[in-house]
């Protein structure tokens, strides 16, 4: 892979995130540090209300908890791709499918999704099967994000593009896979990077199914990180709540450094100007 | 005897959700080997005429006739900014299931033509306008089209670079042999170039000059401008 941003005469492309080893380092690693000394720092003033209770977790399993969730949310993630770019492509193939199914997408994205939550686990637990109503729910999360910056990418497919492609007779699957989808990997990066931290944000509540169910108990809950921040909170044990916030953030930073940071980049190429 | 290789009879084409045609019983052919160039005000719908051509679009009424391998060079290269210049010319074999070998060998020769062959695994990106518009002309060319379509090519370029396009573009013409049908919205530009202005207007052919100078037509001097003159005259009338 090339990289033209580093040419001389590259200097007229502006770099919308930061490129170098040091700048990738602040922007991943310092905000997210300064919350979690903030919260240490509060916590040490405010000393625990009540006593903790319950049992304590090593931060070995609390590092295996979060490689659970990541495996669920990797699961979710690669669901809502695969359905967001038909998904995606479909609706905009013609004026009249668009007319009737964006406004369809409008309305089921606004449905909150935590509305759903029950209704899902009630459907998951006929199954036995409530890791299953948690990747649903984090899919769902993921899905509109990634659909409607999909879109948003095929509409700004230059026309001439698509001439080009179209007068060498490329038409149907060929056509998708040789125009469609490398000129939607800018989107696709970006609407991953979205949805990814939807996922994120979800995982309190998407984990914690016992609220959900019926004279549910914690039992029900499944083993991961978001699990785990809500027990801990609810038993006081601020260091394990502390700690598993930290092995969160330094999830979360890898992974914006090692992949995000550099899809956005890969991503580059695949831009019209 | 001279074949006609385009041929439109009494085509009309009216686009979804428009009121008015782009263009109205439109008439003419093109010869084999024959360097056509239409010329009108935008909107007067020359571009398309080159849709038509190129199987974009198809007519509403009327027939045409056209061979099986058309290929276009669009307004500002419509390059494919993921491909590299050697992938952008190999695009249209590639489409067609050219054996590997078969496509290094042509995209090969249409760089070379093209004076492109030194920058073949520059990114789009990386190149002048007048650069891409080659590589768009090295990508038409690739496919070894019967008639090559160029749609304003050399509308968004500097003076120099638009000269020696020209230049290039009549080497190839000259060599290859190729029936062209540009687009353009300069005169100067179709006297240069072609043997035959077609003048639109409002979606109808209005008028139509055969050139019959020698190239190159700008050392004519009052021979190329009393061409030019003829046209603009009725151009904006």
């Amino acid at each position: 892979m090339k990289h033209p941003q580093h040419g001389h005469h590259m200097h007229h492309i502006a770099t919308p995130y930061p490129v170098t080893f040091r700048e990738r380092m602040y922007t991943i690693f310092l905000g997210p540090l300064l919350v979690v000394a903030l919260m240490y720092a509060a916590y040490s003033f405010y000393p625990l209300l009540a006593p903790p209770s319950g049992q304590v977790l090593s931060l070995s399993t609390i590092v295996v908890a979060a490689l659970y969730t990541c495996v669920r949310l990797a699961i979710a993630y690669v669901l809502a791709v695969v359905v967001a770019i038909p998904l995606a492509i479909a609706v905009t193939q013609n004026a009249t499918v668009e007319a009737f199914l964006l406004p369809v997408f409008d309305i089921l994205e606004s449905i909150p999704i935590l509305a759903l939550f029950p209704v899902i686990i009630i459907i998951f637990i006929n199954f036995n099967f409530l890791n299953g109503a948690a990747i649903f729910i984090l899919f769902l999360s993921m899905l509109w994000n990634i659909v409607f910056t999909l879109v948003g990418g095929l509409k700004i497919i230059p026309q001439d593009i698509i001439y080009a492609a179209r007068v060498f007779g490329l038409s149907g699957l060929p056509f998708v896979r040789r125009v469609i989808l490398p000129a939607l990997v800018p989107q696709l990066v970006t609407g991953s990077i979205l949805a990814v931290a939807q996922g994120w944000n979800l995982i309190i509540v998407a984990e914690v199914l016992h609220t959900y169910i019926p004279h549910g108990t914690t039992a029900q809950d499944l083993f991961g990180v978001g699990s785990i921040l809500v027990s801990a909170a609810a038993n006081a044990q601020n260091q394990v709540f502390l700690a598993a916030v930290v092995v969160m953030v330094v999830l979360i930073g890898l992974m914006n450094f090692f992949v995000w940071q550099k899809l956005l980049h890969f991503a580059q190429r695949f831009r019209f100007e | 005897m001279i074949m006609n290789i385009v041929e439109f009879k009494n085509v009309d084409k009216l686009y979804p959700h428009e009121h008015t045609p782009a263009i109205r019983n439109i008439s003419f052919s093109v010869s084999e080997g024959e360097f056509v160039c239409i010329i009108g005000s935008s909107g007067c719908g020359k571009t398309t005429i080159l849709k038509l051509i190129a199987g974009l679009e198809m007519p509403t009424s009327g027939s045409i006739k056209k061979p099986e391998k058309v290929a276009m060079a669009f307004q500002n290269g419509a390059l494919f900014p993921w491909l590299s210049v050697f992938e952008n010319v190999a695009f249209g074999l590639r489409v067609k299931g050219i054996p590997e070998h078969e496509i290094a060998h042509a995209v090969e020769e249409q760089l070379q033509a093209t004076h492109m062959l030194a920058l073949h695994d520059k990114y789009p990106v990386d190149l002048s306008g007048g650069q891409r518009q080659r590589v768009g002309i090295a990508r038409a060319l690739a496919v070894d089209p019967a008639v090559l379509l160029l749609d304003e090519p050399f509308s968004a370029l500097d003076p120099k670079t638009t000269a020696e396009l020209h230049d290039d573009v009549l080497r190839i013409w000259r060599e290859t042999k190729k029936t062209i049908v540009m687009v353009s919205h300069l005169i100067e530009e179709a006297v240069g170039l072609a043997d035959r202005v077609i003048l639109m207007r409002e979606g109808g052919i209005d008028s139509q000059y055969p050139i019959t100078l020698p190239h190159p037509r700008h050392e004519q001097g009052a021979a190329f401008m009393h061409d030019v003159q003829r046209i603009r005259k009725e151009f904006f009338k």
